[in-house]
């Protein structure tokens, strides 16, 4: 394969600029972007579009296709589906908020010091990254399940065991809080970078205080890295499978492990199919915009 | 900088970040560490009543553990190795020619973005199961495959774009072969980035939990999937501190050599940041 792109070098390094292309070689960039390509196309537009079209074109009692929204009439009129659903908004919306709660001061802690100790703290914050969350959720279980070392360390100051979170919607929340603490970091503190300490000095000279600093002057610039934060914790959150299967509690569950469950124990993959379809119109808006982020990052 | 930083003042911020930080961060971890090495550990007390390395013992001698082992590396190595093969000549292709819709073709990658993950593999997983790839080997490892192709394409295109293409083009006029100004000019300048995307794309395949898991159970078992089905069935405590170890070995290299890639600004751009 080395030698095939190699043998384009040539036109490619001619001085007209970065991207050269001679009419009789233009057919070997797409033979060299083909497989990746058209697996994009198998794997993910195509099942997309699958999803949709068998959800809606179902076959009738004789056997014809015909257009039906029955599947999703079903998910919306039956209680387990709805409490399942209404679970994972809540859990997505919690999540979303706590991580902002949380990621902002730190990012805006590393965003204006230097020094070891902010070293320190940016090398924790960014640690989760490297940590499988399945490990994640053994040590959260090992630390706040029953008996665990919480409970231990209480019991050592004469204190009452804890309400554990394990097998309750706070299971997830913690762990998925945690798991996406890295990149919401990252990203704000990407966001951070566009603002410019003169600016903030400016203000100060003026005599304004950190939290009109922080209101007036930052906020408003980092407001799309914000949405973005926001839009990849949504997205990453809504249709988490591992975290609530392991530490949620069996039901209401979450929209992943609730797929899971119908499609492989159920049996029934045009209802997990028709969920599948219902979590892609909930994170439509949030997905568009992640990605419309990225492409124009990429762009500049 | 250092304007907005008063030097004399202690830096409490930071110092209570860093406190609460490790305990949330870095605690549950030593605790799971602990077990693993613990022969006998019953409550209430703080540390084990016995350490020891008896549970490796009966862990490593387990037939699941050895299969699953051998199947998350036998799965990450294909996957790494085929997405190698599809993906840098494709970079290559993205980052030095020009073809009709590359621009297009370049953003089709961020499709998989726009949709819940979990959503998608179950759409995924209604074609496969036409096509009996259910449980099957190759179904995880297209599935898996599908996974890496972003950061296998986008990482080593910004790696072949920031290679000096004066050089190329000197070795060029001395009269280098294009193949030997790939091998000795194109390639060291590319590789470290590529092989931290290599290393990244192995990582990450090796923790892939949910695809093998909705694909490819219950014949293929990888160590995550283990875990989980050790965490919901396995009383003994010491199992699953001993397998979670184990599992963290991949990302203790990851560490080691990625780190400067995960750190750089280019990186949380990449996310949208």
């Amino acid at each position: 394969m080395t030698d095939t792109p190699a043998g384009n070098i040539a036109q490619a390094t001619s001085p007209a600029g970065d991207i050269v292309g001679t009419r009789n070689r233009w057919y070997l960039g797409l033979l060299l972007v083909a497989a990746p390509v058209l697996l994009v196309c198998w794997l993910i537009i195509y099942p997309i579009i699958a999803a949709v079209v068998q959800t809606v074109w179902v076959p009738d009692a004789d056997g014809v296709n015909r257009l039906s929204l029955e599947s999703y009439r079903f998910f919306f009129s039956d209680g387990y589906s709805l409490a399942n659903l209404w679970i994972t908004l809540w859990t997505t919306l919690v999540c979303a908020i706590l991580l902002l709660l949380i990621c902002l001061p730190i990012a805006l802690y590393l965003r204006f010091s230097e020094g070891r100790l902010p070293a320190y703290v940016q090398a924790l914050a960014i640690f989760p990254m490297f940590v499988p969350s399945i490990i994640l959720s053994y040590a959260f279980i090992r630390v706040l399940g029953p008996n665990g070392m919480l409970d231990i360390l209480l019991n050592a100051a004469h204190l009452p065991k804890i309400r554990s979170p394990y097998l309750t919607p706070w299971g997830p929340v913690i762990g998925l809080v945690w798991d996406h603490i890295p990149l919401t970091v990252l990203i704000l503190l990407s966001g951070l970078g566009n603002v410019s300490n003169q600016s903030i000095e400016a203000a100060r000279d003026v005599g304004a205080g950190r939290l009109i600093v922080l209101w007036h002057i930052i906020l408003p610039r980092i407001g799309n890295s914000v949405l973005v934060a926001a839009s990849f914790a949504v997205l990453g959150i809504f249709s988490a499978f591992t975290i609530p299967y392991v530490l949620g509690p069996a039901a209401p569950e979450m929209m992943g492990p609730f797929m899971q469950r119908t499609f492989r124990e159920l049996y029934d993959p045009t209802s997990a199919i028709t969920q599948a379809v219902i979590s892609f119109g909930f994170c439509i808006v949030f997905g568009l915009f992640y990605v419309y982020s990225v492409a124009r990052n990429q762009r500049t | 900088m250092s304007t907005l930083v008063d030097k004399r003042r202690i830096d409490w911020a930071g110092i209570a970040f860093a406190v609460v930080l490790t305990l949330v961060i870095i605690f549950p971890l030593i605790v799971v560490g602990t077990w693993a090495f613990a022969n006998v550990w019953r409550y209430p007390a703080i540390i084990p009543q016995e350490f020891g390395l008896r549970y490796w013992g009966t862990t490593l001698s387990r037939q699941d553990v050895w299969t699953s082992i051998t199947m998350s590396l036998s799965l990450s190595l294909m996957v790494t190795l085929l997405s190698c093969i599809i993906c840098l000549p494709a970079a290559y292709a993205f980052a030095r020619m020009s073809f009709p819709a590359r621009n297009l073709l370049f953003f089709s990658f961020l499709a998989g973005q726009a949709f819940p993950k979990f959503g998608l593999l179950v759409a995924i997983a209604g074609i496969f199961l036409h096509l009996n790839l259910i449980g099957n080997f190759w179904g995880v490892v297209m599935i898996q495959l599908v996974g890496t192709l972003l950061y296998m394409i986008w990482i080593p295109v910004a790696a072949f774009q920031s290679v000096d293409r004066r050089m190329e083009e000197a070795a060029r006029d001395v009269g280098a072969s294009p193949f030997r100004v790939f091998w000795s000019i194109t390639l060291p300048q590319a590789g470290p980035t590529i092989a931290a995307a290599v290393l990244l794309s192995f990582v990450g395949t090796f923790y892939e939990t949910e695809g093998a898991w909705l694909i490819g159970a219950p014949a293929i078992r990888t160590m995550p999937v283990l875990m989980i089905s050790f965490i919901n069935n396995q009383p003994v405590i010491q199992y699953g501190a001993v397998l979670s170890v184990l599992l963290w070995i991949p990302s203790f290299f990851a560490i080691l050599f990625a780190r400067r890639v995960v750190n750089s600004s280019s990186f949380a751009r990449g996310f949208g940041g």
